[in-house]
C-alpha cells in the first residue's frame, strides 16, 4: 500500500522540502541596487560633473576639485544615528578659487569651503557599512541583511521616490490642449524632447506646430518660456543656406513613395518649409551672424552674468545651454531639429501616430542620486551667484577698505550668504522631500520627493524602494487617462501591485524582475558612455549606416531610416538592412566580451502605415527600465541568452509567453523572444500570492495593500532599533504553501503569518459579513500573539525648552520615596518594569529651579519598559535618553485577519476549544471559523487550494509550490500532468481524508455530526495592524468644552464621537424623541439657568453667598441641602427667578448676542399653560 | 411524564490503555452524555500550571511576557490537582498563591558561559513539590532513541553571557480559564458505525468493480478477500461518515449496495493526555468532576437560595 500511496502522488514535485540554507542576498540586493548605484555615481562622478558646468563664469572659478569625507574623529554609524535621532552625513568640502580681474597677475584666492553636511546614504560608496558582510552588519547593530539604499536624517529612515519622467534624449510627438494657450496661431501638437546633460540636468525643448504651418522651439529660462522660430534656430546653428535647410526639411518627401507603406512625408511640406524659410527672411536675418545677433539681443537681459558680453556670445550661450543640451555640436542639434520637425510635420499630416507620453514607452525615472545631482547643483549655482554679488559689492564699495587678496576679508564678506547652507539645503530636501527652487530643475514636482521608510514589515519597507510614482501633480486630475494600465507596462510594472483610492495607477511598483541601468555595469565598474557610443557607431557603419556628419542624408523612410543613438542623429540606414543590423546587435548584447553593454536599447521602429514615426532609436543612457528575457535564438558560442530589453524596443519585438500558446502571433512574426516566467510581470509582494492566477484579480490587489499592513518579524534587531512604532508577531511561522519568490528573496527572515486551521462553515450567526470566530484556546497557546515597541526620544536641551535647556537633566529626588519603586537613581525607569497608566516613567530636574517633574504615563493601558539608552555626548549632565515601551497586543475582539488572498475578517468572537466543531476521526478543533458566504463573490479559489494543498503539505511534512501559471509552464513542456487539484486530492485521498479536502465534524456544542462536511485546512493568516486597542473610542462622562460646556472631541483626550446632523435626522425619522432628548441635551450640555422672569434674562442673575447660618444638624442624617439665592441684577430682587433647564450653548450664544448689543429675552410660561 | 424514567446505566469497554492515550466505547447513552464528557475533559478537568513568574533577571532575547507564556504551556504532573484548592477559594492563604495547598513553586536559574548556545529547557525549572514537576516525555516513546537528547522542552535559547533567572508559582486551574490548564490534547469521539453489505447484490459485480468500491473509501474500512474475492468490513470504525463508498455505489447504479447507520447510543471515544493526568485518570477525573457538577445544580435546586440567587430564573429554571 505504501508504494502504491507514493505512486498515486504524482505532483511530487510540488512538494519540496525545506529551502537550502546558503544565505545568499543577492536577488535582494538586487532589488535595491537602483538607489545605491545612482548615489554612488553622484559621489563619485556626478557631484563633479554638476560643478565642472556651472554658471558663472570668468570672475568666480567653477570649484576644481571637491571631497566628501566622513568625519576623520570617530567612525559614526547608522545605528548610533537611528538611536540618537541624528543625521547620518559627511563633511562636504569644496576648493573656491576666486580670481579678480582678467589678467592672469589678477589676484587668486584658493580656499577649502565647508559646504555643511551632506547626508549618506546607507551602503553607498561611503557609507561604513558598503562592504559589510552578514557578521559584520550584525555587530554593527544592522539587519543581517540591510540592504541601504535610503538615509538616515534625524534617526528617521527616509528613501528617495522614485519619479517617472519623461524618457530622455527621445523626440516626442504629443497633443495637449495647452499648447494652444501658448500663444495666438498655436495648435496643441507639438514635439517635445527631454534633453538631459551628462550631469543629469534637464532641459525640455518644445517644437510647437502654428496653424500657418510654421513651427517654433519652445524652452524655459528660470520658469520662463521664450519661443523662436525654428528657421531662426535653424539659421543660427550652422553656417547654412536656405537651400540646404529646405532639402533637409522636405528630404523625408518622395514622390515615387508618396501613400507607399513607411511613407511620411506629403507634398506640403515643401510648402511648410517655404513658410519656415519666409519667417526668418522677414526678419531680414540671412546669415547666422545676423541670427546670432538677433537671439542674443532679445536674450540678453535672461542671461544672467552675460550683460557686458557681445550679442553673439550671448547667443551662443543660449544655443549651448538651453537647445537640445545633450548634444554639443551644433551639428548634431541642427540635425536633430530637423529630425524632431519632420517628425512633427509627419503627425500633422497624419502619416505618423503621436507617442503616448503616459506610456512607459516613452518614460524612465528619477534616481535618487540624480536628484541630489541636480539639486545641489542649483542649490551651488544660486550660492555662486550670491557670492559673486557680495563680493563685487565690497569691492565697489570703495569706502571700504576691501582687498581681494587677503582670504579674511574675502570670508567676511561671504559670511551673509553661509556656504553651509548648501548641505543644509539637500538635507532639508531630502528630510521633507520639498524642492524649494526647482526653475532651473525641469521638474514638474515641488513636494513628496522622499517618504519614511516605514518598517512596518519587510514587505511595506521593501516597496518603497520598488514603487514608482507619477508625481503627486497628476492626482488631482480628473482625467483617469494617466492612471490606466497601458500594455507598454507588461512586465516593467506589476497590474496588481498599485493601492486602490486616490493614487491607483499613479503609484506602481517594479515588477521583480525589473531593473534600473545605472552608470555602473554588472562588474561594478563605471561606464565610459562615449566610448560605448563610439563602439555602437562602428558596428553601425559596418553594417552599413550611412553617417550623417558631415552631412545629413538627404532621404527618409520608407528609403532609409534615421539612427538615433542616445538623441543624435548619427545616420541612416537602408530600411531592408534594419532589422539584419538589430538582430545583429542583439545577439552583441549578450556577449560578455564585447563593448556592446548588455542593456543597451535597440528601439526599432519600422515602417508601416500610419504607425508610429519610423527609426532606429538606441539608447544607453542611465536611468532606464530592463528587464530579462531570453532570446531564443542565441549565437551558438553563447552561453547567455538571457537577454535584458526596454520598454521602448519591447513593442516591437516579439516575444512569447511559455503557456504552449503562441500568443496569437502570425507566421510572419515568429517570436524572437521568451518570457523566462510568466509570473515575471509581478512585482515581489504580488508574486506572493500563492497561486495568485486563480483569484479574482482584485482581491490579489486588496492582498498586496494587506500583506503591507501586516503585523510580522519588521526587524530581526529589533532590541537595537529605535523606531516610533514597531509591531512585532510573537510566534510568526513560515507559509506552507508558497512560491518560489517566497524562497528567492528569502522572506522567511521576516515571516508575517501563522498558519491557522480554518473550518469554512457557518456555526453561529458570529462569523457573518466577514466576521470570523477565533478559537480562545489556540489564543491562549499563543496563536497570533503579538507587541507594539514604541520608543520616546526625551532630549532635554531641545528647543522645546529653550529657556532652561542646559539646567535640565535626568535626575530622580530621593526626598520623594514613592517614585522610587518606579524610577531609578538617574531619573529614568527600570527596564523590565511594568507601568500602569497615571505612574511616573521618568524623572527631570532642574538645576536652576531647584525643582523636578515627573513624566506620568498617559491612556488607558499598562506597559512595560522594554529598553533604556541614554546619549553620553554631554558629559556633565544627561539630557537625552530612549525608552522604549512595550505593549502586549494579544488577539481580542475586533481584531483585524486577513488571509493572502484579499480576504479580510474582524474577529468577532474568542471561542473556547470545546464550542468549536471538532473532526470525529482525528479530533481537530480549527482556529479560526469562517464564513462560506466569504466566497461565492469573491472568487477567491486560491484560498480553497491553499487550504487543501497546506493539508497535503502538512501531511507529508514538506512545503507546497504555489508558484502561479506554473501549470500553463508543464503544458508547455508537453507533460500532460494532472491538474493542481487532482495533485493534492490524491494525496489527501493515500493519506485517509476526502479528496476535495472536506472533513466531518461534530458540533462542539451538542456532540452531534453536523448536516454537511466542513471543508477545513490549514490557511496561512496574517494579523493585520488594525487593533481595537489602538481605535476604540468610548465615553461616559469626561472633559467637556470650556466654553459650550459640551463634550470635547479626539480619542487621545477622552472625548466623544460626534453625534452629527445625520444621526440627528434618523432619530427624528424614527420618532425617537427621548433618545434624541438624551443625546443631545442631558448627555451633552445639559445646563439648569436661573431665568428672572421679570425681565426675561438668563445673564443678569447672580448668586446671592450664603450668609454662613449656624445649620443645625440632625444627628445621623445628612446637612440638609441650603436652597438656592439668586438674584437678578438689573431687577434688584430674587423674586420672579425660575429655573429652566436649557443648553449651555445657550447661555453662551445670550452671551455673545449681549456682546454685540442684542438682548436675548424669554418669556417664560407654566408648561402646561403654555 | 412526572415519574417517568429515563435513567440509564452507560457503559464503558476499554480498547486500548497508554499513560498518554486511551481509546474506549461508551454504550447506552446518547450523544449528550458523550459530549459533556469530552467537554469537561478538555475543559473542566482541573491540572496544575504555571500561573505567575516573577523575573529576577532577564537578558535573554525572548522579552518577560513572552518566557512567561511559554513556562505557563509547560504540562506538568498534575496527579495532586483534583485534591489540590483553587487560589480562589484557599483559605490557608489568601489567595496571593504562595501557599502548600494551593501552589507549587519553581525556580530557574540558568546563565551561560560557554560559547555553545545553551537550551534552557522544562528540566531547568526545580520544583518545591516532587509531585508536581515538568512532565518528562523520554519513557513515553516520543520518538527519541536515546533519553539523552531529551532535555525536556525548550523554554529559551541563552547565548554566552545571557541570564535567566526566575520565580514561578504554579495553580491549579481549569481549561475553561486558559488552554494551559487543559489535560487534554485531544478528545473526540465518533459515532460507531454499523456496515451492512448486500452480499445478493455484490456478487453481481465484477472484481474490478469491486476493487473500485473498496478503494473508493479514503480510509481503510472494505478489503477484497484474495480467496473469496468478497468485499468484506475490516475496519468498520475506520469509517469517517464521509459518505464516500455510499456516493460510488449509487455511482454504479447500485444503491443500496452498501449501507452504514450510525449506532445512535454508543460511541467511540479516543482521548490523547498532555501528560499532565495519565489518560486512563483523566476519564475517571472528568467523571468525577462531571458528578460534582451535577451534585451542584442538584444541590441549587433544592435550596432556597437559588430563588435568591436567580430570582425569577431560578424559579424559571426549575421549570416553574
Amino acid at each position: 500500500m505504501s508504494s502504491k500511496s507514493e505512486a498515486k502522488v504524482s505532483g511530487a514535485q510540488r512538494f519540496t522540502p525545506h529551502l537550502p540554507n546558503d544565505p545568499n542576498d543577492e536577488p535582494l540586493r538586487e532589488l535595491f541596487s537602483h538607489h545605491i548605484h545612482s548615489f554612488d555615481h553622484f559621489v563619485e562622478y556626478g557631484l563633479e560633473k554638476a560643478l565642472m558646468s556651472i554658471k558663472p563664469k570668468p570672475e568666480l572659478y567653477p570649484p576644481q576639485k571637491e571631497r566628501i569625507s566622513k568625519q576623520v574623529r570617530e567612525a559614526l554609524y547608522p545605528f548610533e544615528c537611528r538611536q540618537a535621532k541624528i543625521s547620518y552625513t559627511g563633511k562636504f568640502l569644496v576648493d573656491v578659487c576666486f580670481k579678480y580681474g582678467d589678467s592672469p597677475a589678477g589676484a587668486v584666492i584658493r580656499e577649502k569651503f565647508s559646504f555643511g553636511q551632506l547626508p549618506i546614504m546607507l551602503k553607498s560608496k561611503l557609507c561604513h557599512l558598503r562592504n559589510a558582510d552578514r557578521h559584520k552588519l550584525v555587530s554593527c547593530k544592522e539587519e543581517a541583511n540591510e540592504m541601504g539604499g535610503y538615509f538616515v536624517l534625524n534617526g528617521l529612515e527616509r528613501v528617495v521616490r522614485l519619479l517617472i519622467v519623461p524618457k530622455r534624449n527621445y523626440p516626442t510627438s504629443m497633443s495637449r490642449s495647452a499648447f494652444r494657450n501658448r500663444r495666438e496661431g498655436f495648435t496643441d501638437k507639438a514635439v517635445v524632447i527631454r534633453c538631459v546633460r551628462e550631469d543629469q540636468s534637464a532641459v525640455t525643448l518644445n517644437l510647437y506646430y502654428l496653424s500657418n504651418g510654421s513651427a517654433r522651439v519652445g524652452f524655459r529660462i528660470r520658469g520662463r518660456e521664450n519661443l523662436l522660430p525654428i528657421g531662426l534656430v535653424l539659421k543660427a546653428l550652422i553656417d547654412t543656406t536656405d537651400h540646404e535647410i529646405f532639402m533637409s526639411l522636405t528630404s523625408v518627401y518622395n514622390e515615387k513613395h508618396e501613400k507607399t507603406k513607411g511613407s511620411v512625408g506629403t507634398q506640403i511640406l515643401n510648402e511648410r518649409a517655404l513658410i519656415i524659410l519666409n519667417e526668418v527672411k522677414d526678419l531680414s536675418l540671412f546669415t547666422r551672424i545676423q541670427c546670432l545677433e538677433y537671439i542674443g539681443e532679445y536674450f540678453k537681459p535672461f542671461m544672467e552674468g552675460m550683460q557686458d558680453d557681445s550679442h553673439a556670445a550671448v547667443a551662443d550661450a543660449v544655443l549651448r545651454d538651453y537647445v537640445l543640451v545633450h548634444l554639443e555640436n551644433n551639428h548634431d542639434k541642427f540635425n536633430l531639429l530637423i529630425f524632431m520637425a519632420q517628425k512633427l510635420f509627419s503627425y500633422i499630416d497624419q502619416t505618423s501616430v503621436p507617442d503616448n507620453p503616459d506610456a512607459l514607452q516613452t518614460q524612465e525615472v528619477l534616481l535618487p542620486g540624480h536628484l541630489i545631482t541636480i539639486y545641489i547643483k542649483e542649490r551651488l549655482q544660486d550660492w555662486l551667484v550670491k557670492a559673486k554679488r557680495l563680493l563685487q559689492d565690497e569691492v565697489n564699495n570703495t569706502k571700504k577698505n576691501f582687498d581681494f587678496g587677503s582670504l579674511t576679508d574675502v570670508k567676511k564678506a561671504l559670511d551673509k550668504n553661509p556656504a553651509k547652507q548648501v548641505g543644509l539645503a539637500i538635507e532639508n530636501m531630502l528630510k521633507t522631500g520639498r524642492l524649494v527652487s526647482q526653475l532651473t530643475l525641469d521638474l514638474k514636482e515641488k513636494a513628496g520627493m522622499t517618504v519614511q521608510a516605514e518598517r512596518l514589515n519587510f514587505l511595506r519597507f521593501l516597496s518603497h524602494f520598488r514603487a514608482v510614482h507619477r508625481g503627486s501633480s497628476l492626482a488631482g486630475l480628473r482625467t483617469t487617462s494617466v492612471r490606466k494600465l497601458l500594455p507598454e507596462s507588461w512586465g516593467f510594472v506589476c497590474p496588481v501591485h498599485t493601492p486602490d483610492g486616490s493614487p491607483c495607477g499613479l503609484l506602481n511598483h517594479l515588477t521583480a524582475s525589473c531593473r534600473i541601468t545605472s552608470f555602473y555595469d554588472s562588474h561594478g565598474k563605471i561606464r565610459d558612455f562615449s566610448k560605448i557610443q563610439k563602439s555602437i557607431l562602428s558596428v553601425l557603419v559596418a553594417a552599413g549606416m550611412t553617417p550623417s556628419l558631415p552631412k545629413l542624408v538627404k532621404a527618409g523612410p520608407p528609403e532609409v531610416l534615421h539612427v538615433l543613438l542616445d538623441g543624435r542623429v548619427v545616420g541612416a540606414m537602408p530600411s531592408d538592412r534594419v532589422e539584419k543590423v538589430v538582430s545583429h546587435l542583439r545577439r552583441l548584447k549578450l556577449s560578455a566580451t564585447s563593448v556592446i553593454p548588455e542593456d543597451l536599447e535597440v528601439g526599432y521602429v519600422p515602417i508601416s502605415m500610419g504607425g508610429a514615426f519610423p527609426g532606429l532609436f538606441l539608447f544607453t543612457n542611465p536611468s532606464r527600465f530592463v528587464r530579462p528575457v531570453i532570446q531564443k535564438f542565441p549565437p551558438p558560442e553563447e552561453t547567455n541568452n538571457i537577454e535584458l530589453i526596454g520598454p521602448f524596443e519591447q513593442v516591437y519585438m516579439e516575444i512569447e509567453c511559455p503557456d504552449g500558446g503562441n500568443g496569437g502571433r502570425l507566421p510572419e512574426f515568429p517570436a524572437t523572444h521568451e518570457e523566462i516566467h510568466p509570473t515575471g510581470i509581478l512585482s515581489v509582494v504580488g508574486n506572493l500570492t500563492p497561486w495568485s492566477d486563480h483569484n479574482q484579480s482584485p482581491r490579489n490587489m486588496y492582498q498586496c495593500q494587506m500583506a503591507k499592513q501586516t503585523m510580522g518579524f519588521s526587524s530581526q534587531g529589533i532590541n537595537c532599533r529605535a523606531d516610533q512604532k514597531l509591531y512585532h508577531l510573537q510566534t510568526p511561522q513560515t507559509p506552507i504553501v508558497r512560491t518560489a519568490t517566497y524562497e528567492k528573496f528569502r522572506i522567511d527572515d521576516s515571516p508575517l503569518g501563522t498558519n491557522a486551521i480554518v473550518a469554512v462553515l457557518a456555526y453561529s450567526g458570529y462569523d457573518m459579513e466577514d466576521a470570523m470566530v477565533l478559537n480562545k484556546s489556540s489564543v491562549d497557546r499563543g496563536f497570533a500573539h503579538g507587541h507594539i515597541y514604541q520608543t520616546e526620544t526625551i532630549d532635554l536641551a531641545d528647543d522645546k525648552f529653550k529657556s532652561d535647556a542646559s539646567s535640565r537633566m535626568f535626575k530622580r529626588e530621593n526626598t520623594d520615596k514613592k517614585s522610587h519603586s518606579f524610577i531609578d537613581a538617574d531619573g529614568l525607569p527600570y527596564v523590565g518594569q511594568r507601568i500602569k497608566p497615571g505612574e511616573p516613567y521618568y524623572t527631570t530636574y532642574n538645576k536652576v529651579r531647584g525643582n523636578s517633574f515627573s513624566q506620568k504615563l498617559k491612556g488607558s493601558e499598562a506597559v512595560t519598559v522594554d529598553y533604556v539608552a541614554v546619549d553620553v555626548k554631554n558629559k556633565k549632565q544627561l539630557q537625552k535618553a530612549n525608552i522604549r515601551l512595550r505593549r502586549s497586543r494579544n488577539p481580542v475582539i475586533g481584531d483585524k485577519f486577513s488571509s493572502r488572498h484579499g480576504q479580510k475578517g474582524v474577529c468577532s468572537q474568542l471561542w473556547p476549544d470545546v464550542n468549536m466543531p471538532f473532526s470525529g476521526a482525528t479530533g481537530m478543533r480549527p482556529d479560526l471559523i469562517i464564513n462560506p458566504h466569504a466566497f461565492p463573490s469573491r472568487m477567491t479559489i486560491a484560498m480553497l487550494l491553499e487550504s487543501i494543498a497546506a493539508k497535503g503539505g502538512a501531511l507529508q511534512g514538506k512545503f507546497v509550490d504555489a508558484t502561479p501559471f506554473s501549470s500553463s509552464l508543464t503544458k508547455r513542456d508537453g507533460e500532460e500532468g494532472d491538474s493542481l487539484v487532482d495533485d493534492i486530492g490524491s494525496m489527501l485521498l493515500a493519506r485517509g481524508f476526502n479528496y476535495d479536502g472536506r472533513e466531518v465534524l461534530y458540533s462542539g456544542f451538542y456532540g452531534t455530526e453536523l448536516v454537511c462536511e466542513i471543508f477545513i485546512g490549514p490557511v496561512y493568516y496574517q494579523r493585520l495592524r488594525h487593533m481595537v486597542s489602538d481605535k476604540f473610542q468610548v465615553r461616559s462622562t469626561g472633559t467637556v468644552d470650556p466654553v459650550t460646556h459640551q463634550p470635547i472631541k479626539g480619542r487621545k483626550k477622552g472625548g466623544g464621537i460626534r453625534f452629527g446632523e445625520m444621526e440627528r435626522d434618523s432619530l427624528l425619522a424614527h420618532g425617537a424623541a427621548y433618545l434624541l432628548h438624551d443625546r443631545l441635551h442631558t448627555s451633552s450640555d445639559h445646563h439648569i439657568a436661573d431665568v428672572c422672569s421679570l425681565c426675561g434674562s438668563i445673564l443678569t442673575t447672580t448668586l446671592i453667598q450664603n450668609q454662613k447660618k449656624a445649620m443645625r444638624e440632625i444627628a445621623g442624617l445628612p446637612p440638609g441641602r441650603v436652597p438656592k439665592k439668586v438674584k437678578c441684577v438689573s431687577c434688584q430682587t430674587s423674586k420672579g427667578m425660575e429655573t429652566v433647564p436649557m443648553p449651555y450653548v445657550f447661555r453662551y450664544l445670550a452671551a455673545e448676542l449681549a456682546a454685540m448689543n442684542i438682548r436675548v429675552k424669554l418669556q417664560l410660561s407654566n408648561g402646561a399653560a403654555a | 411524564m412526572e415519574g417517568a424514567s429515563y435513567q440509564r446505566f452507560p457503559k464503558v469497554k476499554i480498547r486500548e490503555l497508554k499513560d498518554d492515550y486511551a481509546k474506549f466505547e461508551l454504550r447506552e447513552t446518547d450523544a449528550s452524555m458523550a459530549n459533556a464528557l469530552r467537554r469537561v475533559m478538555i475543559a473542566e478537568v482541573p491540572t496544575i500550571a504555571i500561573d505567575l513568574v516573577e523575573i529576577e533577571v532577564n537578558s535573554s532575547v525572548l522579552n518577560d511576557e513572552f518566557i512567561a507564556h511559554r513556562l505557563g504551556l509547560i504540562p506538568l504532573t498534575s496527579e495532586r490537582a483534583m485534591s489540590m484548592r483553587f487560589s480562589r477559594d484557599c483559605d490557608a492563604c489568601d489567595g496571593d498563591g504562595q501557599c502548600e495547598f494551593c501552589s507549587v513553586e519553581f525556580h530557574l536559574r540558568a546563565k551561560c558561559i560557554g560559547d555553545q548556545t545553551l537550551d534552557v529547557t522544562s528540566k531547568d525549572l526545580y520544583s518545591s513539590d516532587h509531585t508536581v514537576v515538568p512532565v518528562d516525555f523520554s519513557d513515553s516513546g516520543a520518538g527519541y532513541e536515546n533519553p539523552e537528547d531529551q532535555r525536556g522542552i525548550t523554554i529559551v535559547k541563552l547565548r554566552k553571557g545571557q541570564e535567566l533567572r526566575l520565580r514561578a508559582i504554579a495553580r491549579k486551574g481549569i481549561g475553561k480559564d486558559h488552554a494551559k490548564w487543559s489535560p487534554a490534547a485531544t478528545v473526540t469521539f465518533m459515532y460507531e458505525p454499523e456496515i451492512h453489505i448486500n452480499e445478493e447484490m455484490m456478487e453481481t459485480l465484477s472484481l474490478e468493480e469491486k476493487t473500485s468500491v473498496v478503494e473508493s473509501s479514503p480510509t481503510k474500512v472494505f478489503a477484497l478477500n484474495p480467496q473469496t474475492h468478497q468485499v468484506e468490513v475490516v475496519d468498520p470504525e475506520a469509517y469517517t461518515y464521509d459518505d464516500e463508498v455510499l456516493k460510488k455505489v449509487e455511482a454504479m447504479g447500485k444503491p443500496g449496495l452498501i449501507e452504514v447507520y450510525a449506532k445512535e447510543d454508543s460511541f467511540i471515544f479516543t482521548v490523547e493526555s498532555t501528560g499532565a493526568v495519565k489518560a486512563s485518570q483523566l476519564v475517571i477525573n472528568a467523571i468525577e468532576v462531571l458528578k460534582q457538577k451535577l451534585d451542584a445544580v442538584r444541590l441549587l435546586e433544592d435550596t432556597v437560595e437559588a430563588d435568591d440567587q436567580f430570582g425569577e430564573l431560578g424559579a424559571h429554571m426549575r421549570g416553574g
